[in-house]
């Protein structure tokens, strides 16, 4: 491994400092009427912030919402509640101009490099995109295009050429570099490696790390690797059937989980060392977290109880709100 | 509700022959418009060439004709072709050729009125709808479901009624009668361009929904609407031939094909040949634009199919023979053991990419009751090798050489018929997708059943029991209701242990796994791979694990086999290849992944491999992994074989692996100089070296 | 699923209507009052006026159109201008021809054209291009002049059929297949060969599934891999193709009985067409939507029926 003795950045910043963004008690439901109003929302009263330069990364499995809040910040998503803050302006429902005025400072990267790129435009074409249209000029924004393609480790000649000569872990790469030409605070990364190989995936998240330490970006980094988002975040957010289950440093999110939740995504996460693997096995088997496959909890409650060894009544009747475990926030009654 | 679930590494989803070859530019959801896809079948060159020249023999018409279209020749009525008139003439002795060239061009430009309305409201509609959103898409697919289920004809009829034989006006409402179809074609693929990312991308920038639908989804919809164009043309020109033909075409004098083969069906008993030079004439201008169309459009393809066609069938029949007739005789293996013996898998020998190698010189054996891994990046060959145990390798795509035993069998040269005498009794598969490997339109009871009773030959009672049994074997609670339910109803976690008791029906001794965790949940992989743990010791079958994964290796796998573009470069025991990699491409996926690290360990920098598998038909003879590897040097650049690697009888594809282990080595944490990438088969491996930057 | 159908019911009723307004105002636009129309040239303009005035052709639009509905409800869908004769009467001895003729077609059309698309996907190779040759040249003839052809081949040089005119099943239902057999093939080679396009497309797109491999996987024999699941999983788009088909060949029926002289509905639209016989056109547009819309509705029924996530929701 490397030799590399790392210092993170220490997370939390003064507590007087206005976060980066903000949200809070969001909610997203699909469809519309009555039957929608029934279901379970998407996103049920999720807060979480940013500051400046922080990375927060965003966990959960298919289906915990954490998708959803990416597009809801990124206005790509109509909220159904709470709100939305980006240095202290309300963005929860902005309009097309003021999400263009947003749009050069709050971007993104999405997951699958073959469908983030217009493939019958060329590299230089999207990547000017977002400077022409706040009226860059053609040759400054080729200029542009070409020095951040340098940056993010691909020749300027690329400019010229279309994502299909490129390979996923290149295309990739254009993707992160739409997102920083126009100098953002704040990158929404949803999924952005979960699409690679590994050694790409390497590739783009040192990049990301080397841009962030550069640049003082802000990432919401979304993924349902905890090990991806461990590597990056300084603080992680994990989500269960759209909720909150735990909040806090990345590190005691990951190494000393406090939610039943929170403990069987890591237990399950597979290391590539048999003995501690078989280790871990264990650990995970005497959890006692039942299989999620046919468990839908009803409305209130814990989301959930129906897996959770620790489950009483009360995980019933009453959602747990988040409190103080440890160095995070777990909203479990009995964490 | 919200697709999120971890893709699969690009080329693992499916090995098609075209998905595996070389870099053809990548097929996205809506093909650009490209002329040299018209001039790419002689029929749709013809078609051009005859339009064009149809066109334009018409407007010249008055030039060259040689009479005029109302000029009667009463010494001819009705005569056949003459030297005077080329195409006979009709019952008032009035040229053919003539009437037809001059009367050409109007019935193409009215044609083209259809075209225009249709095409043009057809997409327009498409792209609001799908710009739009739900409701309007609503509205708007409503109305053209109704304007869909209307008797068109009868509808055009009674408009001619209303306004007369208005030509230009009756093909323009023609046009908006069509256009609800068009609005059906167009609406899919505007929907699906809608919902590629980089239209995400382009709303965060701030892109108006008309920007967005004038740059990103039109562009993407030219080559549907040129498709669409011709062959509405085609349609145009049919049916205002038709209504020409039942009385409703230009005022009289005026020449029409449909009204000169409504006066030929006239004289059908006297003078048959009166229908031919019209009828040939309005056929192939027809032909013309459906052959434009049909070759630029998308073209079924035949090659994607998971069950080769008759044909196909008979071709492989014929390579299998040639195979076990050079192969020497099978070796003796104990009962239960697969041994793969120098495989080499590639492209046929036909259509594109022929002869390209895939596989190459694989060995590997799998004891019974013992699981082995296949790992490596997509693009090295690890599902080729997984399907070919099953001879369920893609079309166009077969086993080139090697031995696959089994069972005093050599599974390479084997017949399908013998192939279908092991799949499922002997050897079965689990594949990624739990939801596309079961058939949607049967339920799962229907499936499971169908499959016990065909693998174990029992009555259908019985099988019921059975199918219940299995169920409950891989985890099932409820089975009796699984039974019951269509594979939609039941999430990806169940279809897969659903997948798995269809795999068991047959109780095979070998299952074939590819990727069957990969795209299922964390929690629910760790549950799945522990059900495969448990069948593994109970049943004492042997598993072959395809994963990208090497946590998955860690957790399930006794042996495992690291693949690098095609071929095995390090082969053992799990413990001893993972806690001690010999091969630097091992070295190097496991400083790769960040699962190895963790808490303060968690490295600053994740150590990566500079460029990207190369594509098979770049395979050097050489050692493959030279290119990107930070120890290769002048020693590399021979074909390395197989050595032993010293702990057990584990194998490594390396000339420097011992020198490495003695010196401790490790993978450093580096990245790549920006203009290597591109060009990374060139890259000398040294470059790479020099390039470090080590932040210690 | 009652709800569906319910709802699918609303959808075509309020296709009819739609068709029927259209056709109402469709006619009002027609040249040509009623009186004009059913006195002929040379009428005086007061005669005119008082057959106009007699059937209310000086109301108020909606009042007409909701007299005329009134009465289409119960059946009566007016007098021909022409012939005085009730336009319902005419129409309902026309319809069966026309519906024997499209039923006809479409079900030949249907099962020549699964048979050759499923060979050639299943068959491939040779087999599958003379097929898609043979289909690309059938879409592209236009169905009269193949109609003259088979006219001109099969009963004027060899008189297995008879060339014209219809024979009412009543009369005699062998004459009746035969008068009906040259239409139904005429309309069928271009239908035949457009379900074929679609079959083959299809029934490719289905074997290209991965459940395909599963089966193959567990040992299921071709023919049942084919023929039980590829062609259900085709059988969607394949139904979808038929009905489509069949709205195509009732309004195609035009062409057919203007060749072979049927006395179908075709027949009426263009004769009432052509003299302006405003009731009659009015009628046949509001029945061949009547019977398109429910034909629609009952394959649009049985697509839900073959598709069980359909069926499910």
């Amino acid at each position: 491994m490397s030799t590399a003795t790392s210092v993170r950045p220490e997370a939390p910043l003064p507590a007087a400092a206005q976060p980066l963004l903000e949200v809070k008690d969001l909610v997203v439901r699909y469809g519309r009427g009555r039957k929608a109003a029934a279901a379970p929302a998407a996103v049920d009263r999720v807060s979480c912030s940013i500051a400046p330069g922080e990375t927060v990364g965003l966990v959960g499995e298919s289906g915990s919402g954490k998708s959803t809040i990416g597009k809801a910040i990124l206005g790509l998503q109509k909220v159904s509640g709470g709100s939305i803050t980006y240095q202290g302006k309300d963005i929860t429902s902005a309009g097309a101009s003021q999400r263009r005025a947003l749009g050069s400072e709050l971007r993104a990267v999405f997951q699958d490099p073959n469908s983030s790129l217009n493939p019958r435009n060329t590299v230089g074409s999207s990547l000017a995109e977002p400077l022409r249209l706040r009226g860059v000029g053609a040759a400054e924004a080729r200029q542009r295009a070409e020095d951040i393609l340098e940056r993010v480790g691909l020749p300027r000649e690329a400019v010229d050429r279309y994502p299909s000569q490129f390979s996923g872990g290149q295309r990739q790469r254009i993707s992160v570099a739409r997102a920083l030409i126009c100098d953002p605070k704040l990158v929404v990364c949803d999924e952005a490696v979960s699409a690679l190989d590994l050694s790409t995936q390497a590739q783009v998240l040192n990049l990301l790390a080397d841009l962030r330490d550069e640049r003082g970006l802000g990432y919401l980094f979304i993924a349902h690797d905890i090990a991806v988002v461990q590597f990056l975040a300084q603080r992680v957010v994990v989500l269960y059937r759209g909720q909150v289950m735990e909040s806090g440093p990345a590190a005691a999110v990951t190494e000393n989980p406090r939610h039943p939740f929170t403990q069987a995504l890591v237990a399950a996460s597979p290391v590539p060392r048999p003995a501690e693997q078989a280790a871990r096995r264990e650990a995970r088997e005497s959890l006692g977290v039942r299989t999620g496959a046919a468990a839908v909890p009803g409305p209130g409650g814990c989301p959930f109880r129906l897996r959770c060894p620790l489950a009483t009544e009360l995980c019933a009747s009453e959602r747990p709100a988040l409190r103080t475990v440890g160095g995070s926030d777990v909203a479990c009654h009995y964490a | 509700m919200i697709p999120n679930v971890a893709p699969a590494p690009a080329d693992s989803a499916e090995p098609t022959a075209a998905a595996v070859l070389p870099k053809a530019p990548r097929q996205s959801a809506a093909k650009k418009f490209s002329g040299s896809k018209l001039f790419a079948s002689p029929a749709s060159i013809a078609g051009v060439i005859w339009l064009a020249a149809l066109v334009v023999a018409s407007l010249t018409a008055p030039l060259w004709l040689p009479f005029k279209t109302e000029d009667q020749d009463f010494t001819a009525v009705l005569s056949g072709p003459t030297a005077a008139h080329w195409l006979g003439t009709d019952e008032l002795g009035r040229d053919l050729l003539s009437r037809i060239f001059a009367s050409a061009a109007g019935t193409l430009g009215t044609s083209m009125i259809t075209v225009i309305v249709a095409v043009g409201l057809g997409t327009l509609l498409a792209m609001l709808a799908a710009a739009a959103g739900e409701r309007v898409e609503t509205v708007i697919s409503r109305v053209t479901e109704i304007m869909m289920s209307l008797p068109g004809t009868v509808i055009i009829l009674a408009v001619i009624g209303a306004v007369g034989t208005n030509i230009p006006l009756i093909m323009g409402i023609l046009g908006v009668l069509i256009s609800a179809g068009i609005y059906r074609v167009m609406l899919g693929q505007a929907k699906s361009l809608q919902s590629q990312l980089y239209i995400d991308a382009a709303k965060v920038d701030g892109v108006s929904t008309a920007g967005i639908s004038l740059r990103h989804v039109l562009p993407g919809l030219t080559n549907t609407i040129v498709v669409q164009a011709a062959l509405i043309f085609a349609v145009g020109m049919l049916i205002q031939a038709g209504l020409a033909f039942i009385g409703f075409g230009p005022p009289i004098p005026q020449p029409s094909w449909g009204g000169m083969i409504q006066g030929a069906s006239q004289h059908v008993y006297d003078a048959p040949w009166l229908m031919v030079p019209t009828g040939a004439v309005l056929a192939l201008t027809v032909l013309a634009a459906n052959a434009i169309g049909n070759a630029l459009g998308k073209a079924p393809n035949a090659t994607a199919s998971h069950l080769p066609s008759a044909a196909a069938r008979r071709q492989r029949g014929k390579a299998v023979a040639a195979i076990a007739a050079t192969a020497p005789a099978s070796q003796d293996v104990a009962k239960n053991t697969l041994s793969v013996r120098n495989l080499s898998v590639g492209v046929d020998s036909v259509g594109a990419g022929k002869g390209v190698r895939l596989v190459t010189d694989v060995s590997f054996d799998v004891e019974p009751g013992t699981v082995l891994g296949l790992v490596g990046e997509s693009g090295c060959g690890k599902t080729m090798t997984a399907l070919s145990l099953l001879g369920l390798l893609p079309s166009g795509v077969s086993v080139t050489g090697g031995q696959i035993l089994w069972n005093g069998k050599n599974l390479a040269a084997a017949t399908e018929k013998d192939m279908e005498g092991i799949r499922g009794r002997g050897i079965a598969l689990i594949s990624q997708e739990p939801m596309r490997a079961l058939d949607p339109m049967f339920t799962v009871g229907y499936q499971l059943t169908g499959t016990v009773r065909r693998l174990r030959g029992i009555g259908r009672a019985d099988a019921k029991a059975e199918a219940l049994g299995l169920l409950e074997k891989v985890g099932i609670v409820d089975a009796a209701r699984i039974l019951k339910t269509y594979p939609h109803q039941i999430s990806g976690g169940m279809a897969q242990r659903v997948a798995i008791a269809l795999a068991l029906a047959g109780r095979p001794r070998l299952l074939v796994a590819d990727e069957p965790t990969t795209a299922l949940d964390v929690t629910v992989q760790a549950e799945i791979l522990s059900l495969l743990r448990s069948l593994v010791k109970d049943t004492g079958m042997s598993v072959v694990m395809v994963t990208h994964d090497l946590g998955v290796v860690a957790d399930l796998c006794d042996q495992v086999a690291v693949m690098y573009a095609g071929e095995v470069v390090e082969n053992g025991r799990t413990d001893s290849i993972l806690d001690n990699p010999r091969h630097p491409y091992t070295l190097a996926l496991l400083a790769a992944d960040p699962h190895a690290n963790h808490g303060a360990d968690m490295p600053e920098r994740l150590a990566t491999i500079s460029g990207q598998v190369p594509q098979p038909k770049d395979w050097p003879s050489t050692c493959r992994f030279a290119a990107r590897c930070q120890f290769a040097g002048s020693a590399c650049l021979v074909p390395i074989p197989l050595l032993p690697s010293g702990t057990g009888d584990g194998v490594v594809r390396c000339v420097k692996a011992d020198e490495l282990a003695v010196e401790g080595l490790d993978w450093l944490a580096t990245d790549v100089p920006s203009h290597h990438i591109l060009n990374l088969v060139e890259a000398p491996a040294a470059a790479t070296r020099t390039a470090e930057k080590d932040p210690a | 699923m009652a709800l569906f159908i319910t709802k699918r019911l609303l959808m075509a009723l309020a296709t009819v209507l739609v068709v029927a307004v259209l056709a109402f105002l469709l006619v009002h636009a027609m040249p040509g009052s009623p009186g004009a129309v059913s006195l002929g040239a040379g009428a005086s303009e007061e005669a005119i006026d008082e057959v106009n005035q007699r059937l209310g052709w000086n109301d108020p639009l909606l009042l007409q159109f909701v007299s005329w509905l009134g009465a289409a409800v119960q059946g009566d869908l007016g007098i021909s201008l022409i012939d005085g004769r009730s336009v319902s009467a005419d129409l309902a001895s026309r319809l069966p021809v026309t519906a024997s003729l499209a039923a006809g077609a479409t079900l030949l059309s249907a099962v020549l054209g699964i048979a050759l698309g499923v060979t050639a996907a299943v068959r491939g190779g040779t087999v599958d291009r003379i097929i898609g040759g043979v289909a690309g040249m059938a879409v592209a003839l236009p169905a009269f002049w193949i109609g003259i052809i088979f006219v001109y081949l099969l009963a004027v040089q060899s008189s297995v059929f008879p060339a014209t005119g219809y024979v009412p099943f009543e009369v005699s239902p062998q004459d009746w297949a035969l008068s009906l057999a040259l239409p139904v093939i005429t309309l069928a080679v271009g239908g035949g060969a457009f379900i074929a396009r679609q079959t083959r497309a299809s029934m490719l797109e289905a074997l290209q599934q991965e459940h395909i491999r599963t089966l193959r996987a567990t040992a299921t024999p071709t023919w049942k891999i084919l023929y039980i699941h590829a062609l259900r999983y085709a059988s969607l788009p394949i139904v979808a193709g038929i009905a489509l088909q069949f709205i195509q060949l009732f309004g195609g029926s035009v062409i057919a009985e203007q060749l072979f002289a049927m006395p179908g509905l075709g027949q009426a639209v263009q004769n009432s067409v052509s003299t302006h016989d405003a009731p009659s056109v009015q009628g046949v547009v509001v029945i061949a939507t009547v019977v398109v819309v429910a034909v629609n509705l009952v394959l649009e029924l049985a697509t839900k029926f073959l598709d069980p996530k359909l069926r499910a929701s």
